[in-house]
C-alpha cells in the first residue's frame, strides 16, 4: 500500500501485493471476450466492444525497448531533464507500454529491460511523494566498469 | 455534392507578434481574404474558424464570431473548430463541406493562433493524458518516431537536417515567414537538443498568425474570379490508436491519401506540390512516404537527391513549412491552403514552382496514445 504522504503518478496503474514485502505491479486489463491487454485499464474492449468484458490483469516486468529518446529540455514538467522515456513492448502479454526509463545514456532499441516502481519526484505544492515507475536495463554493457 | 472553390485568400505574417491581439490576425487575414476575391462580405453566408488555444491561452470563446465581428461580419452561421494542428484544416473542410452540400453558395474558412506566451506554454500542452504525466511530450513524440525511423530503416541525421535546411532556405522566399535565415545541415544538427535526435532547428517555433480562404460554388467562382482553385478532394481522419502499431509510418496517413486520391481522381504522380506537416524534420520525411511519393522507408532517399526541393520532382514545402514559418497552431492548416492557391496562381514569387496544376495540403494533430488524432488531406487543382 502507499503510505500516508505517496500518491501515485496516475489513479489505478498499480497493483498493490497482498503480502508485505512482495513487489507493486502495473494494473492493466483484459478482454475476456477476445482476450486483448490494455494498460492504462480502458472501461470497454476497442477491439472487440464486447459489453462487460474487462477484468483487472496485472502485466508482466519484462520486455525490450521499442523506442526510446533522451528529453534534454527542462519544461515545466517536475520530472528532471535530462530523461529518456519511450516503449516497452511486455512480449507475455502482447503490449506496449509507455515508459520512463531508469537510465539515458546506454539505452538501444530491443534492450530487455524490467519494471521498477518508484518514486519520481516530490509535489511542490504539497510535499507529496509521487509514485511512478521506470523501465531499467537488465544487462550491463560491455563498457560498464562497475 | 456539388463543386466548390476558392476564390480568395489571405494571411497575415507569422511570428512573435505581441502588439496584435487574437481578433486583429483573424481580422486582417479575413480582410485580405475577402479583397482578394473581391467579393462584398455581405455575400458571404457561413464562417468557420480554426483555434485551438483561445479560450485557454487568451480568455477568448467563440474566437470565430469574435474575429469576423472585427471585420463587421454577423447574423450568419459561425462555428469555431478545434483539432489541435489540423483545426485550419477541419474548419477549411467544414466550409467546403457546406458549400459542396448546397447549403451555402459562399463560406469563409479561417485560423488563427497566438502562441508566443510564457516559456513552456506549448511544451505543456495536453497535460491532461496520462502519457504526458510520465514524461510524454510532442518533441518526444516525434523523436521516439524518428528513432525507430533510423532503426528500421537507416534514415540518419543529415538526412533529417536538410529537411530544415530546406524549408529554411524557402522560409528565405516568403515574405510572410517567420524565420528568414540560412543555415547549415551543421547548424541544425549541431543546435541544442530537445528530444534526441531532435535538435531545436529540427524543430518548429512557436508563432501568432492568422490564414483565410473564401470558398464558393462554381457558378459564384465563374462570375467573380478569373483563377479559381477547384477543391478536388477534402478528407479527414482519425488515427487506428492500435497498440502494436508501426511508430516509423504514418498509417492513418497511407489510409488518408487513399480516400484523398480516389476521391480526386488523381495519384502521386499527378501531384505537383505539396504543403505538409513538419512540426519537426521526421515529419516531413514520413509524409515523402505516407502521401505515396515513395516506399516506405525510402524518405531519405528524396531529401537526399533533391526531388522535394522547389526545383525538384514533387516540391514540399516550398513555403517553409512550420518549421520556418512557424506554427501558430490553428493557422498552419490554412497557411497551407493559402500557399497552395498561391502557387497554382502563379503569384509565389521567388519561392514559385513552376507551372504547378495539382497541389497537396496534409496536416495531422493528436493525439492520443501517442497516435494521429486528426489528419486532414485536401487537394486542389487548376483546371
Amino acid at each position: 500500500m502507499l503510505k500516508e504522504n505517496q500518491r501515485p503518478i496516475w489513479d489505478g496503474i498499480f497493483k498493490f501485493p497482498s503480502q508485505a514485502g512482495e513487489p507493486v505491479g502495473l494494473l492493466g486489463n483484459k478482454c475476456k471476450s477476445c482476450g486483448k491487454v490494455f494498460f492504462p485499464k480502458r472501461a470497454i474492449c476497442s477491439n472487440c466492444f464486447t459489453d462487460n468484458t474487462m477484468t483487472d490483469y496485472e502485466l508482466s516486468t519484462k520486455g525490450k525497448i521499442y523506442s526510446y529518446t533522451v528529453v534534454h529540455y527542462q519544461g515545466a514538467l517536475e520530472i528532471k531533464s535530462p530523461y529518456a522515456y519511450g516503449f516497452v513492448d511486455l512480449p507475455q502479454d502482447n503490449v506496449r507500454v509507455l515508459s520512463i526509463f531508469a537510465e539515458y545514456d546506454r539505452l538501444e532499441i530491443n534492450m530487455d529491460v524490467e519494471l521498477s516502481v518508484e518514486s519520481l519526484y516530490t509535489d511542490r505544492d504539497n510535499g507529496n511523494e509521487i509514485i511512478g515507475y521506470k523501465f531499467r536495463p537488465l544487462k550491463k554493457s560491455a563498457l560498464d566498469t562497475s | 455534392m456539388r463543386e466548390v472553390y476558392i476564390i480568395g485568400v489571405g494571411m497575415t505574417k507569422f511570428g512573435r507578434l505581441p502588439e496584435k491581439t487574437l481578433a486583429e490576425l483573424g481580422r486582417e487575414a479575413v480582410w485580405n481574404a475577402i479583397r482578394d476575391a473581391g467579393i462584398n462580405p455581405k455575400k458571404i453566408q457561413a464562417g468557420y474558424c480554426g483555434n485551438v488555444q483561445g479560450i485557454s491561452l487568451w480568455g477568448v470563446f467563440g474566437s470565430g464570431q469574435v474575429v469576423l465581428w472585427e471585420v463587421g461580419i454577423k447574423e450568419i452561421p459561425i462555428m469555431n473548430i478545434e483539432n489541435a494542428c489540423a483545426s485550419g484544416a477541419t474548419a477549411f473542410r467544414e466550409a467546403w463541406l457546406g458549400v459542396a452540400a448546397g447549403l451555402y453558395d459562399m463560406a469563409v474558412a479561417f485560423g488563427v493562433e497566438k502562441t508566443f506566451v510564457r516559456k513552456g506554454a506549448m511544451i505543456d500542452i495536453g497535460k491532461g493524458f496520462f502519457e504526458n504525466r510520465m514524461g510524454n511530450n510532442m518533441p518526444g513524440e516525434f523523436a521516439l518516431r524518428a528513432k525507430r525511423h533510423m532503426h528500421e530503416f537507416g534514415t540518419t541525421t543529415e538526412q533529417l537536417a536538410k529537411i530544415s535546411v530546406k524549408n529554411h532556405h524557402n522560409g528565405c522566399l516568403n515574405p510572410y515567414s517567420q524565420f528568414q535565415k540560412e543555415f547549415t545541415v551543421e547548424e541544425v544538427i549541431n543546435s541544442s537538443m530537445v528530444a534526441d535526435p531532435l535538435t531545436v532547428l529540427s524543430s518548429c517555433p512557436n508563432s501568432d498568425g492568422a490564414a483565410a480562404a473564401i470558398l464558393t460554388s462554381r457558378s459564384v467562382a465563374k462570375k467573380h474570379c478569373k483563377k479559381p482553385v477547384r477543391i478536388a478532394a477534402s478528407v479527414l481522419r482519425t488515427g487506428s490508436h492500435k497498440n502494436d502499431r508501426n511508430l516509423a509510418v504514418f498509417d492513418v496517413e497511407l489510409q488518408a491519401a487513399k480516400e484523398a486520391y480516389d476521391m480526386s481522381g488523381y495519384g502521386p504522380e499527378d501531384i505537383d506540390l505539396c504543403e505538409c506537416h513538419d512540426p519537426f524534420t521526421i515529419a516531413e520525411l514520413m509524409h515523402y512516404e505516407g502521401l505515396g511519393f515513395c516506399k516506405i522507408g525510402e524518405g531519405g532517399r528524396l531529401i537526399d537527391q533533391g526531388e522535394v526541393e522547389i526545383g525538384g520532382r514533387i516540391p514540399f514545402n516550398p513555403g517553409g513549412g512550420l518549421l520556418s514559418n512557424g506554427h501558430p497552431v490553428g493557422a498552419s492548416g490554412m497557411r497551407q491552403i493559402v500557399e497552395i492557391v498561391w502557387q497554382l496562381r502563379g503569384e509565389a514569387g521567388r519561392r514559385q514552382v513552376e507551372n504547378p496544376r495539382i497541389g497537396l495540403a496534409q496536416i495531422m494533430g493528436g493525439g492520443i496514445e501517442m497516435d494521429v488524432a486528426a489528419e486532414a488531406i485536401h487537394i486542389l487543382a487548376r483546371d
